[in-house]
């Protein structure tokens, strides 16, 4: 009789566990995609490139033909997802706090914008309302629209400033099974046929240390003086790179 | 700790009002209404299987608590000890003989004998008082129990009952304990063997002023003791009936 | 507590022989489960010290995983070519810093065979930026100069001089040889740990020069070219497997690579990795099965642990004896549940040990063959941080497994006393 009463003990014990952890993983699945949507209505107006036509660029991967790239995601983060907040704070992205630690102030990739470029200038002249459909000028000036944006200029600035913040990893060298040099962008899947950021929309990051653990699209934390690299006129415009003294994983900060 | 040696114990061992019953029993095993048994005193209890004799050995033992009742054995009240203190007691000053298998087979000869020594300090000082070193003294003992040296080395299992027995022995007196308990030692033996064994041990008990509780059926051997008690006729519990 | 240590050895050994197979099934999991995790990382920071400061692997669009094992690693089959003039294109680009074309597909002799430029020697870098260096004479420079890597100089015993031959194709049997057109050896590389030690290197000319009168992988029926000849033939190569490239920029990667999947500026469909990225996703793909055998490995070390305990619960029924002998003689049922414990773990710790031996003797027997294949350096090593983790994760579940004839036997010695009821 206390045989049965183990044997059943032990098959309720299994069940319970088993349902718990069918429950957690189907509870993660879920938050992903619910947090991801309220997340990228609120990344335009934090794209740099939007400004005021969010319909030009309403998602990083609109337009894309490759399948399964819109659902590419990575755990908590979807193809053109910002870096988020700690949900239980607030679903809004991340936002820079402005706040120094050790030294190394807080900023947001706006910072790396100059100040007096203004992202709309191909459409300056155009009047958008008044062109028929499938006008030809607007096809012209969303091309020419392009090859500006890809060509943004640094702001030169930020040469020699302490700074941190958050990004997304493209990996470039290792020392052995630890990341040394790496890309920063700002967005998730921006090597997975998506337009690439712009030019001052990447920061390319030696770290003092090799990190270990860190794979591509993991989100990080850097901080280290950042610098402006010159380029020949020929090649277009220069690029931020820094010198990283610390690389850490990316915790969402409880800034309410 | 050690207990302490007063200059006269009253009594080696002193059982009063005791009763015990084991865990899921309906009846007690043992009541004794008063069992003393003096120091130096050779003691032979009989008694039929059933009248409660692992139940007496194991409360003098300090293995069991009584429900009721005191032990006293060498002046300390054993019933007032915690766990830990009477294991320590027993090594300190009991030495036990089983009917049977009483040795670990994979010790030596010598490391059989000295074991209690590993496990008191008491007894190993007094050992040392017996010879120069802790191999010294066991083999004197081994040798006074009619142990030929040639024997010494040989391994466990090649020895015959006998020598195991008295092998045994040896252990239970190396460092003179003031006790030695002896539940059925010469059962296994041959009958000619049984009386030669009892020689020796009631010797040695007699040599280190040991109080001696041999506990046996064979009432033979009963008539070589001062002392003889028949355990159904003073247990309360076996004369009611049934005991464990 | 020295006496219990005695007791549990003694007694042990005494049993030597159910405990000692035992200790060869914790041995064997051990082994299985740290050499999992050895290989693991050996295998992923020799993929990664391979290629160092290259930007780009630009080739034929096929798969970016494919294509990095083939070229960079020279595992798996070849992929489709792309052209000579896209080559030509890519070096033309403003962005680019240099480029190394390279050219795979025939072997010697079981070493694949690498058809490159000088760029090679100057650009390229493995580990922490390291160049290459030659030990002995110099890069090619004639049509049939043949530089080799460290290995295949070692394990076929070549100097400078020597006259090979090259097979075409991986197979390694010496059918489809190209038999007229020897190549001698000008210069031999330093070792480097990656898989240039196991190639042989010529010029992309000398591989256009010994496929001159082949035709889709076999030699014309009746057409053959001498070697002296050769130089009068256009040797520039019509098509190469992939393009190594180096940008004056890194951060520049991206729009580059966007312009070449774009296809503007070349008259084929071709495909730009990033080799970190590239490899980052291979290692997702196998890290699936990884998991899995590190998740066998476990139940491996479990089965042992069961079986562990299965032998000394069962021979806790004759030792009831052996513990009222103890108890009698002082031990306290903690006593005799520290004894039951420190069997098991010692058992456990000995498996454990022997174990790491054994995994050292398998390395070293059977490393020069991983790193002949696949170009990944294993050595017999002190086990690092994370395989220590794993040693005293196993250890202590060892420890906890124990427990259970532990708890056994002193529940026994309590209810037993001095008078087992055997």
């Amino acid at each position: 009789m206390k045989t049965l009463y183990w044997i059943g003990g032990i098959v309720a014990a299994g069940l319970l566990v088993g349902s718990g952890v069918r429950l957690l993983a189907h509870s993660d699945a879920q938050a992903a995609p619910a947090a991801a949507l309220p997340a990228t209505p609120a990344a335009t107006p934090g794209a740099p490139l939007a400004g005021a036509v969010p319909a030009v660029t309403a998602r990083a991967d609109a337009g894309s033909t490759v399948p399964g790239v819109a659902a590419a995601s990575n755990g908590q983060y979807q193809v053109g997802d910002q870096l988020k907040q700690s949900p239980t704070v607030t679903d809004k992205p991340y936002q820079a706090s402005g706040k120094t630690v050790n030294g190394y102030q807080e900023i947001a990739w706006e910072a790396l914008i100059p100040k007096d470029w203004d992202p709309m200038a191909p459409f300056k002249g155009l009047k958008l309302d008044q062109l028929t459909d499938d006008d030809p000028r607007a096809d012209a000036a969303l091309w020419k629209a392009k090859k500006y944006w890809k060509d943004a200029p640094v702001d030169a600035s930020m040469e020699g400033k302490p700074v941190r913040l958050p990004g997304f990893v493209v990996s470039l060298d290792r020392e052995g099974e630890a990341l040394k040099e790496f890309l920063l962008v700002p967005y998730f899947g921006a090597c997975i046929h998506v337009p690439p950021p712009p030019a001052n929309q990447i920061i390319h990051v030696r770290s003092a240390k090799a990190v270990k653990n860190v794979r591509t699209m993991d989100a990080v934390w850097i901080s280290g003086v950042l610098k402006v690299e010159r380029s020949d006129s020929s090649m277009g415009a220069s690029s931020y790179s820094m010198k990283a003294v610390t690389v850490e994983p990316y915790t969402a900060p409880d800034n309410g | 700790m050690n207990s302490p040696l007063f200059s006269t114990p009253p009594a080696a061992i002193d059982l009063r009002d005791l009763q015990f019953t084991w865990p899921r029993q309906s009846h007690p095993a043992l009541a004794l209404a008063s069992l003393r048994i003096a120091a130096g005193e050779h003691v032979f209890v009989s008694g039929p299987s059933g009248s409660g004799k692992s139940t007496l050995l194991a409360a003098i033992g300090g293995i069991i608590l009584p429900q009721r009742g005191s032990v006293d054995v060498l002046g300390q009240r054993l019933h007032a000890m915690p766990s830990r203190q009477r294991d320590r007691f027993r090594v300190d000053h009991i030495g036990f003989i089983f009917q049977q298998f009483n040795l670990l087979p994979y010790l030596s000869i010598l490391d059989n004998v000295l074991l209690p020594c590993q496990f008191s300090a008491y007894r190993k000082q007094r050992a040392l008082q017996q010879g120069t070193s802790l191999a010294a003294a066991a083999q004197a003992l081994l040798a006074a129990l009619d142990l030929a040296p040639a024997l010494w080395q040989r391994p466990v299992t090649q020895l015959s009952i006998g020598q195991q027995q008295r092998v045994a022995a040896a252990r239970a007196l190396i460092g003179r304990p003031e006790i030695i308990v002896a539940d059925e030692p010469t059962s296994a033996l041959d009958s000619d063997r049984q009386l030669a064994f009892l020689d020796l041990l009631q010797r040695e008990c007699a040599q280190s002023g040991a109080a001696l509780v041999f506990v046996s059926h064979d009432l033979r051997l009963a008539e070589r003791f001062d002392r003889r008690l028949a355990l159904e006729q003073i247990n309360g519990a076996a004369r009611a009936g049934e005991a464990a | 507590m020295k006496i219990l240590l005695r007791l549990a050895a003694r007694s042990a050994w005494n049993r030597r022989f159910t405990l000692g197979l035992m200790l060869v099934a914790i041995a064997l999991s051990t082994t299985m489960l740290l050499g999992i995790e050895r290989v693991r990382h050996e295998v992923r920071a020799g993929f990664s010290q391979s290629v160092s400061g290259t930007d780009l692997v630009v080739g034929a669009r096929t798969s970016p995983i494919q294509l990095m094992l083939y070229a960079i690693f020279r595992i798996g089959g070849a992929t489709n070519n792309m052209g000579w003039d896209s080559a030509q294109a890519l070096a033309r680009n403003p962005a680019v810093a240099w480029t190394i074309p390279i050219s795979l597909g025939d072997s010697h002799r079981g070493f694949p065979v690498l058809a490159t430029n000088g760029n090679y020697f100057t650009h390229f870098r493995y580990g922490s930026n390291q160049p290459l260096r030659l030990t002995q004479g110099q890069p090619m420079a004639g049509v049939f100069d043949a530089v080799l890597g460290a290995d295949v100089a070692d394990k076929l015993h070549y100097h400078l001089g020597d006259v090979i031959i090259l097979s075409h194709g991986m197979g390694g049997l010496g059918l489809t040889q190209h038999a007229d057109k020897p190549f001698r050896v000008v210069g031999i590389l330093a070792r480097t740990g990656t898989p240039v030690d196991r190639t042989v290197h010529i010029g992309l000319d000398g591989m256009q020069a010994i496929h001159l009168d082949w035709e889709g992988g076999a030699p014309l029926p009746g057409v053959h070219i001498p070697a002296e000849f050769v130089k009068k033939f256009n040797l520039t190569p019509t098509s190469i497997t992939a393009v190594l490239v180096g940008l004056k920029s890194r951060a520049r990667v991206f729009a580059l690579q966007r312009e070449i999947a774009d296809g503007q500026g070349y008259n084929e469909p071709l495909m730009a990795v990033l080799p970190g990225v590239a490899l980052d996703q291979l290692w997702d793909v196998v890290g699936i099965g990884e998991n899995a055998l590190l998740v066998v490995s476990g139940m491996v070390v479990v089965v042992g642990l069961a079986g562990l305990v299965a032998v000394i619960l069962a021979s806790l029924g004759e030792r009831r004896r052996e513990l009222a002998i103890l108890r009698s003689v002082g031990a306290r049922p903690l006593d005799v549940l520290l004894l039951l414990c420190i069997e098991g773990l010692g058992v456990m710790l000995a498996g454990v040990a022997s174990g790491l031996l054994l995994l050292s003797l398998l390395v070293w027997a059977l490393g020069p063959l991983l790193a002949q294949q696949f170009g990944i350096a294993l050595q017999p090593a002190w086990p690092a941080a994370g395989e220590l983790q794993l040693l005293l994760w196993t250890v202590l579940a060892g420890l906890v497994a124990s427990l259970l004839p532990a708890l056994r036997a002193y529940r026994l010695s309590l209810s037993d006393g001095l008078t087992p009821r055997i």
